[in-house]
C-alpha cells in the first residue's frame, strides 16, 4: 500500500510541476510585453516610453532567461507569494485566504446536499428499474442537462426571494443566505450522481453474492444497504472527487450571480479587470486543489477498501 | 467505383443516416440564414420611447430595457450562437480527430501520453479553464472561440482514438495491410469511414455544450461584447428587470433550453442510428 500511495503522490507532484509551468506561462503568453503591462499597471495606467520598460525590465529580472525566472518565480510561489494586484496593489494571497474559506464552505454544502439527494434517489431508481419513479428522474435529469445554469439559478431566485420573499437574494453572513447558491450547485450534481448510483447499482444486484444473500433470508433493505452499497462506495466516491469541475464551474456562476464572496467571483472579477496576477493565482489555486482533491480520494479509497490495498 | 460504395454504404449511405444528417445540417442553414430573415425589426435599434413594452402584435414578445425588439434579438442571436458553436464543433473535431487519430495508429508512449492528458482535461473545471484563456487573449468573439476550441478537442481526441483502436483490429483493416496499404491510407481511407458514426453522435452533443459554454461565458460579460444579440448577454442585461419584467429573462431562457435540448435529442438519435452506445452528453 504505502509503494502505491508512494506512486501516487510523485503522479500529483510531476502534475503539480506542470500546473506550475502553465501558471507562469500563462502571464508570458498574453497578448504584449510583460515588462511593459507590470509598468503600465505601476503607473496607474499610463504608457511608459521603451527606455523605461528596458530599465524596468533589468531591474527586476525580466530580461533573465525564461527558466531562471521560473525557478525565481517558483520559489516565491512556495513562500506564498502570488504577487501583487494591478487593481488594488495589494498581496493577491490575502484576497484569496478570504475568498477561500466561503469556496470552501459552498462546495462542501453542495456536496454534500448532492449526496443526500442523489443516493436515495439513485437507490429508488435502481431498486424499482422501470417504474415511473425511475423514469421521471431520467427525464429530469436529461432536462436539467439542457438547461443553462446560470438561467435555472436565476428562476429560482425568482421564486425564493423575489416572488415568495423566503431567502435573500445575495450575499453572505447566514445560512438562508447559503440555500439558493447550493441548491444550484447541488441539483447540477445531483442528477449526475444519481444517474451514477442507478447504474452500478444494477449492476452490483444483479450479481451473485446479492443472490446468495437473499437465499440466505436478508429482506430487501438489507441487501441494498449492507451488501451492495458498501461495494459501490468506493467507485461513488471517485465519481464524486470527478465531480470537483462540475462544482467549480456551478460555484462560477452562482457566486457571479448571489454575491458570494468566493474564489469563482473572484476570478471572474480579475478577468474583467484584467488584473493578470490574479488570474494566474485563481489558475493555480484551482489546479492545484483539482489534483489534491484528486489525492485526498486515491488515499481515502485505499483505507477504506482493503482490496486496493493488496495491489501494487 | 461499385465497390467504394458498397464500403461506405454500410454507415452512410443508407437513407436512414443520411437523413440525420441532412436534418443537422437543414437545421444549421436555417438558423443561421433563415431565422433572421423572420426579424420584425433591427436587433440593434435602441428606442427609449418603447422601453419595456409589453408583447404586442408589433413587438410579439415586447421590448427589452433599451426599447429593442426582444424577438428580433432572440433570431439574430440564433444566428450567432449557432455560427460560433459550429465553428467550435468544427475545428474542435479536426484538431481532435486527427490527434487522436495519430494516437490510435501509432499506439505506445505517444498515445499513452496523449489519453492521459486527455482524461485530466476532462474531468478540470472546463469553464474556469475557457474563461481564463478567453481573458488571456484579450476577450471578445474570437477569444470565446478559440477558448471553446482549446477545451474541447480532447474530447474528440479521446472517442476517436478509442474508435480508432476498435477499428484496427478488425478483419477489414488486415485485408488492407495484406494489400500493402500504407498506413495514412488505412486511417482515412479504410477507418475514417467507419468511425464517423461515433464521431457525428459526438459532435451533436459537443455542438449542445459549445451553446451551452458559450451562452454561460456571455451571461459572466466574459463573451461577446456588450449589445450583441446573444442569448447569454440577454439574460445579463435583464437580470436587473427580473422581478417585475420576468419574460425578458425567460424568453432568451427558454430559447437556449429549447435549442440545446433539441440539439441533444438529435445526439441521441444519431446515437441510435449508429449503435453508439459509449458517447454521453458533455455537461
Amino acid at each position: 500500500m504505502a509503494s502505491r500511495l508512494i506512486a501516487r503522490m510523485t503522479h500529483a507532484l510531476i502534475l503539480l510541476f506542470v500546473v506550475s509551468v502553465v501558471g507562469f506561462a500563462l502571464l508570458r503568453l498574453m497578448p504584449g510585453d510583460f515588462a511593459e503591462i507590470l509598468l503600465m499597471a505601476q503607473m496607474d495606467g499610463t504608457l511608459p516610453d521603451a527606455s523605461q520598460v528596458q530599465q524596468f525590465a533589468a531591474s527586476n529580472g525580466l530580461d533573465d532567461p525564461l527558466p531562471q525566472q521560473y525557478a525565481r518565480w517558483l520559489f516565491a510561489l512556495l513562500q506564498g507569494d502570488l504577487g501583487k494586484s494591478f487593481i488594488t496593489d495589494e498581496p493577491i494571497i490575502n484576497d484569496i485566504a478570504l475568498r477561500l474559506g466561503q469556496s470552501l464552505i459552498l462546495a462542501v454544502l453542495s456536496l454534500v446536499t448532492a449526496l443526500a439527494i442523489a443516493v436515495p434517489l439513485g437507490v429508488l431508481c435502481a431498486r424499482y428499474p422501470g417504474s415511473k419513479i425511475d423514469r421521471i428522474a431520467g427525464m429530469i435529469s436529461v432536462i436539467g442537462m439542457s438547461i443553462p445554469n446560470f438561467w435555472y439559478a436565476l428562476l429560482l431566485a425568482l421564486l425564493f426571494s423575489l416572488v415568495l420573499g423566503w431567502l435573500p437574494t445575495g450575499g453572505h453572513g447566514t445560512w438562508a443566505h447559503a440555500v439558493l447558491p447550493t441548491l444550484v450547485i447541488a441539483t447540477s450534481v445531483a442528477g449526475v450522481l444519481s444517474r451514477y448510483v442507478r447504474g452500478s447499482l444494477l449492476e452490483e444486484l444483479s450479481k451473485p453474492y446479492i443472490r446468495t444473500a437473499k437465499a440466505k433470508g436478508a429482506s430487501r433493505l438489507r441487501t441494498v444497504l449492507r451488501h451492495a452499497i458498501p461495494n459501490i462506495a468506493p467507485g461513488l466516491l471517485t465519481f464524486s472527487g470527478m465531480q470537483f469541475a462540475r462544482i467549480f464551474d456551478g460555484m462560477i456562476i452562482v457566486e457571479t450571480l448571489f454575491a458570494w464572496p468566493g474564489i469563482g467571483r473572484f476570478l471572474v472579477e480579475s478577468l474583467l479587470n484584467r488584473d493578470y496576477p490574479a488570474i494566474q493565482a485563481c489558475f493555480l489555486l484551482v489546479a492545484a486543489s483539482y489534483i489534491l482533491v484528486n489525492l485526498a480520494v486515491d488515499i481515502a479509497i485505499a483505507l477504506y477498501d482493503p482490496r486496493t490495498r493488496e495491489i501494487v | 467505383m461499385q465497390k467504394m460504395s458498397f464500403t461506405r454504404g454500410k454507415l452512410l449511405g443508407s437513407s436512414h443516416h443520411w437523413r440525420g444528417y441532412a436534418t443537422f445540417m437543414i437545421a444549421v442553414i436555417l438558423a443561421v440564414l433563415i431565422l433572421p430573415l423572420f426579424a420584425p425589426h433591427d436587433p440593434h435599434t435602441v428606442q427609449f420611447l418603447y422601453r419595456l413594452k409589453p408583447p404586442s402584435f408589433d413587438y410579439p414578445l415586447g421590448t427589452d430595457a433599451m426599447g429593442r425588439c426582444v424577438l428580433s434579438r432572440l433570431l439574430y442571436g440564433a444566428r450567432l450562437t449557432t455560427a460560433s458553436a459550429m465553428a467550435v464543433v468544427v475545428c474542435a473535431s479536426l484538431i481532435g480527430s486527427l490527434i487522436g487519430a495519430i494516437a490510435g495508429m501509432v499506439g505506445g508512449v505517444l498515445d499513452r501520453a496523449m489519453m492521459r492528458f486527455c482524461e485530466g482535461m476532462s474531468v478540470f473545471p472546463a469553464l474556469a479553464i475557457c474563461m481564463i484563456i478567453a481573458g488571456t487573449l484579450g476577450l471578445g468573439l474570437k477569444a470565446v472561440i478559440i477558448a471553446l476550441m482549446c477545451v474541447h478537442w480532447t474530447d474528440y481526441a479521446r472517442v476517436v482514438r478509442n474508435a480508432v483502436i476498435v477499428e484496427r483490429s478488425k478483419p477489414y483493416v488486415m485485408a488492407a495491410v495484406a494489400l500493402g496499404a500504407r498506413r495514412h491510407r488505412i486511417a482515412v481511407r479504410h477507418i475514417l469511414p467507419n468511425i464517423i458514426g461515433p464521431l457525428l453522435t459526438l459532435s451533436a452533443y459537443s455542438m449542445s455544450w459549445a451553446i451551452l459554454a458559450f451562452a454561460g461565458l456571455s451571461f459572466l460579460g466574459l463573451g461577446v461584447e456588450p449589445g450583441t444579440p446573444e442569448w447569454g448577454l440577454m439574460i445579463a442585461e435583464s437580470r436587473n428587470y427580473l422581478r417585475d419584467y420576468p419574460r425578458l429573462v425567460l424568453a432568451p431562457g427558454l430559447t437556449i433550453a429549447a435549442f440545446v435540448v433539441a440539439v441533444n435529442l438529435l445526439g441521441d438519435m444519431l446515437g441510435d442510428r449508429f449503435r453508439v452506445r459509449q458517447i454521453n452528453y458533455l455537461h
